[in-house]
């Protein structure tokens, strides 16, 4: 029987204005992997940052060994055995693997056998004097592991640790989970893939709005079960529509009898070398309308390049660009890149609309027709935001990810590129992405969806290609697996390592 | 989809709204912190701390005469110095050089009043204060460049280009531009054709504080409804998200902000030459390219919000002057009380900033 290792009971936090949380609860217990679930901005990540020592609950309690404990520093945290592997990377850039091990732990002669050992006891392998800034985003997640699993935690926490691996890699973090757990330890895990957390979850627990709804073991769940929990029982009828039309096409394969449209974007031998956003290798590619282009393959190998001279974002330094007047372009880092936090939704949508001919009167922007067209984003797309001059930086992430995919969706009439569109959205806005661009691609839009998430490409695409080492490998309609395309997306693994 | 994320919306109050008072709380506030801290500081002085609040007072706003003549006048260089300051950290471009590129346009400006005596007033004083704006716009060439085509910082070389600025003035009234007789390191005054005229007859205000006025709600319309005012504000609150947007030519809004504030210090410079003193000297500013950091600052960086703060800082150093003639207390305490402003104001924005970061 397994002893409980924490318990986390009515936990609080408010934001401002912003009530992330209002009555969650967590109970860990050893030698269990504990899925927690929820939907964009349910308190997930506020309720992990409150284990890790992040953010102090405004109320509630934590229990750690039977004891109420305060966890106000992520050292206290530590100091009781909890290490927490963050959504957003902790590291330093600039530093080397071993150099962002030692943060925060001193320079100790051991460390670099200590860490070795670690990676051959896991088979996380990472170069450990490569600056992190060379490295792919897959290496720097398994540094943030090892970084969490040095400390020898008995409860280890991973806040969506899954988004930014292969399959295959996916699949030997949980085995690894499960092999933490098997040693005792209290594993906690939080991933939108519903399959993904029953696949390895001993227990669930889902949030919504803030407080938890259902917790129970994990074999006993089905995933119809979780997502009416996640959402609430009111929405989850016109939800599972959307749901199951998006099951439906995935297995059939979308617009296969749609005849070809006309080529709006082509590359011809473009090649790109920067440092920063990765190389590109005579790349050809045509673009029609009407067709969903999907370029699958492991971070890092080329595809911000890519994304940034299909959306004409970059210019090549080699080959030729062709592209229409109306690109859209949903950007791989939506906080950063997608949205300016300092602005209102109004002002973020203004951003991409602001020189569009009926949203200006020369050189005076029309902020009725903007607030207007903002107001509508807000709507379609569901921004949990109470109105159009909510500051974009007090959105939850998948809320400003709506925000962002909402906008280029309304630019792009002619092209859109989008890069990990779903990355950090529940089930049901992921879904509605997906139908979204779905829509735009019957409206004759043409779509390059440059993604991560293998089930993505494979679902929606026309045409799948692997993108390796900065070079675009057509995938035949044979390949079309999660072991074809896994299979060529891992071909390009060697060149982040080396 | 729609109405689950709508039960969402119901349990997200806005966060933002506090944003909009939050900038007057903090005006306030820092004003009241000022004020105790400024009375403790007199009363370990020896000072009588009430007497030194009235003299200050009376001083700058005691009367419509002393408001007008002396806090207003002080205020125009501050407010015009404090739009500039605005404009560029808007857009992400710290600015510190005002006070040589107002050096820079009291030089050009002058220079145009000395010479050009022959054309009649309608077309010198135009003259005057174009020459302003280029001197001072010009003043920022050479950090705008290093900025944009070396990626030197401009915090370094606008400073250094202030103190360029400054001895370049002092060159001028000792060398190319001293005054006939040659006593004075100053220049001659310049021609009547080409002087401001006042703006309220009987005071001394001339008509550069309506032209502040003007250039701070004509920025504010800009900064609000225009496209190049959006996309100033855009560069400066992201550049990464300007530029990925792909509708931003981002190194062009920097080098056209960059150059418009060091035009509009360049214009306090040749404002204060052609409406007040009428001629150049050593120490024309007593730091008001500095202050006018603070000016913005206060103000949230809005344009309309620096007319106030640079109204409330004239009064201040109208009111220093006060109470150094009738309560005692030396000129130098004003500065003092400056930075304390400045500290507060800091302090509190800092405190905004976290709060709103929290919020997040």
């Amino acid at each position: 029987m397994s002893t409980v290792l924490a318990r986390l009971d009515g936990v609080e936090r408010r934001f401002g204005s912003v009530r992330a949380l209002q009555g969650a609860d967590l109970e860990i217990r050893s030698g269990e992997v504990h899925g927690v679930l929820g939907a964009n901005g349910a308190g997930k990540s506020t309720l992990l940052n409150i284990l890790g020592g992040m953010l102090s609950p405004d109320a509630g309690r934590i229990e750690i060994g039977g004891a109420p404990v305060r966890l106000d520093t992520p050292r206290d945290a530590w100091a009781h055995g909890v290490a927490l592997v963050h959504q957003h990377f902790t590291l330093v850039p600039r530093l080397s693997t071993l150099e962002n091990v030692a943060l925060g732990r001193g320079r100790r002669p051991d460390l670099r056998s200590e860490v070795e050992r670690l990676m051959d006891q896991t088979g996380l392998r990472v170069p450990l004097d490569a600056t992190v800034e060379e490295l792919g985003v897959g290496d720097r997640q398994r540094i943030e592991i090892l970084k969490a699993l040095l400390r020898d935690p008995r409860i280890l926490v991973l806040d969506e640790p899954t988004a930014v691996l292969t399959p295959i890699e996916i699949e030997g973090l949980f085995t690894l989970l499960g092999e933490l757990a098997a040693e005792g330890r209290g594993v906690v895990l939080v991933a939108h893939k519903l399959d993904e957390v029953l696949s390895v979850a001993d227990h669930v627990t889902v949030l919504r709005s803030g407080r938890t709804v259902l917790t129970g073991v994990a074999a006993e769940q089905d995933v119809d079960g979780l997502v009416r929990a996640m959402v609430g029982t009111e929405t989850a009828d016109a939800m599972a529509l959307g749901l199951r039309g998006s099951d439906d096409s995935r297995s059939g394969g979308p617009g296969k009898e749609r005849a070809r449209g006309r080529v709006v974007a082509r590359l011809e031998g473009v090649g790109v070398r920067r440092p920063d956003v990765g190389s590109l290798e005579g790349i050809d590619l045509d673009v029609r309308s009407g067709e969903i282009v999907g370029v699958a393959g492991v971070e890092g190998n080329g595809q911000q390049a890519l994304a940034l001279v299909l959306s004409g974002r970059a210019g090549p330094e080699r080959g030729r660009v062709e592209l229409p007047e109306a690109v859209g372009f949903v950007p791989q880092d939506r906080s950063t890149e997608g949205l300016v936090a300092d602005f209102d939704l109004a002002e973020n949508v203004a951003l991409a609309l602001h020189r569009d001919p009926e949203y200006r009167r020369g050189v005076w922007l029309r902020w009725a027709e903007l607030r207007a067209a903002a107001e509508e984003i807000r709507e379609r797309y569901g921004v949990a935001a109470p109105s159009v001059e909510t500051r974009a930086g007090a959105l939850s992430g998948g809320n400003q990810q709506r925000v962002v995919v909402g906008r280029e969706l309304a630019v792009g009439r002619d092209l859109l590129v989008a890069e990990n569109p779903t990355r950090g959205l529940d089930v049901a806005a992921a879904a509605f992405v997906h139908e979204e661009l779905r829509r735009l691609a019957a409206r004759g839009v043409a779509i390059v969806l440059i993604s991560t998430d293998l089930d993505e490409v494979l679902g929606l695409s026309d045409i799948v290609y692997a993108l390796t080492r900065g070079r675009l490998h057509t995938v035949p309609a044979a390949a079309r697996s999660r072991e074809g395309v896994g299979a060529l997306m891992l071909a390009g693994r060697g060149s982040q390592v080396a | 989809m729609r109405s689950c994320s709508r039960a969402e919306g119901a349990r997200l109050p806005d966060g933002l709204r506090i944003r909009r008072y939050e900038p007057v709380l903090i005006a306030f506030g820092s004003v009241a912190l000022t004020a105790l801290a400024g009375a403790a500081l007199l009363l370990l002085g020896g000072y009588d701390p009430v007497a030194a609040g009235a003299a200050m007072l009376r001083g700058s706003v005691g009367s419509w005469s002393t408001f007008v003549s002396i806090t207003l006048v002080r205020s125009v260089p501050l407010v015009l110095c404090g739009l500039a300051v605005a404009l560029a950290f808007q857009a992400g471009v710290w600015n510190i050089g005002a006070e040589g590129q107002l050096y820079a346009g009291a030089i050009a400006g002058v220079s145009v009043g000395l010479y050009g005596a022959s054309l009649p007033a309608a077309l010198l004083v135009p003259a005057v204060l174009l020459a302003a704006l280029v001197g001072g716009g010009v003043w920022a060439v050479v950090p705008t460049i290093m900025r944009v085509r070396l990626g030197v910082g401009e915090v370094i070389t606008t400073i250094l280009m202030n103190f360029v600025g400054i001895y370049l003035a002092a060159y001028m009234v000792h060398g190319p531009l001293q005054e006939a007789r040659g006593v004075f390191p100053q220049t001659d005054p310049i021609a009547p054709a080409a002087r401001l005229p006042g703006l309220i007859p009987g005071s001394r205000l001339h008509v550069g504080f309506a032209l502040a006025l003007l250039i701070a709600a004509g920025a504010w319309v800009v900064l609000r409804h225009a496209r190049f005012g959006f996309q100033l504000r855009a560069v400066g609150a992201s550049p990464e998200a300007a530029r990925v947007s792909g509708r931003i030519d981002t190194r062009r809004i920097l080098v056209v902000s960059f150059l418009l504030s060091g035009a509009i210090a360049g214009l306090a410079g040749g404002v204060e030459v052609a409406g007040l003193t009428y001629a150049l000297y050593e120490d024309l500013s007593p730091g008001w390219g500095y202050t006018a950091i603070a000016v913005a600052l206060l103000a949230g960086l809005d344009p309309l919000g620096v007319v106030v703060a640079g109204i409330l800082f004239g009064a201040l150093q109208a009111g220093a002057g006060a109470m150094q003639r009738d309560a005692g207390i030396p000129a130098a305490w004003v500065g003092v009380v400056e930075a304390l402003v400045i500290l507060a104001v800091l302090g509190l924005d800092r405190v905004r900033r976290s709060r709103a970061k929290d919020r997040r």
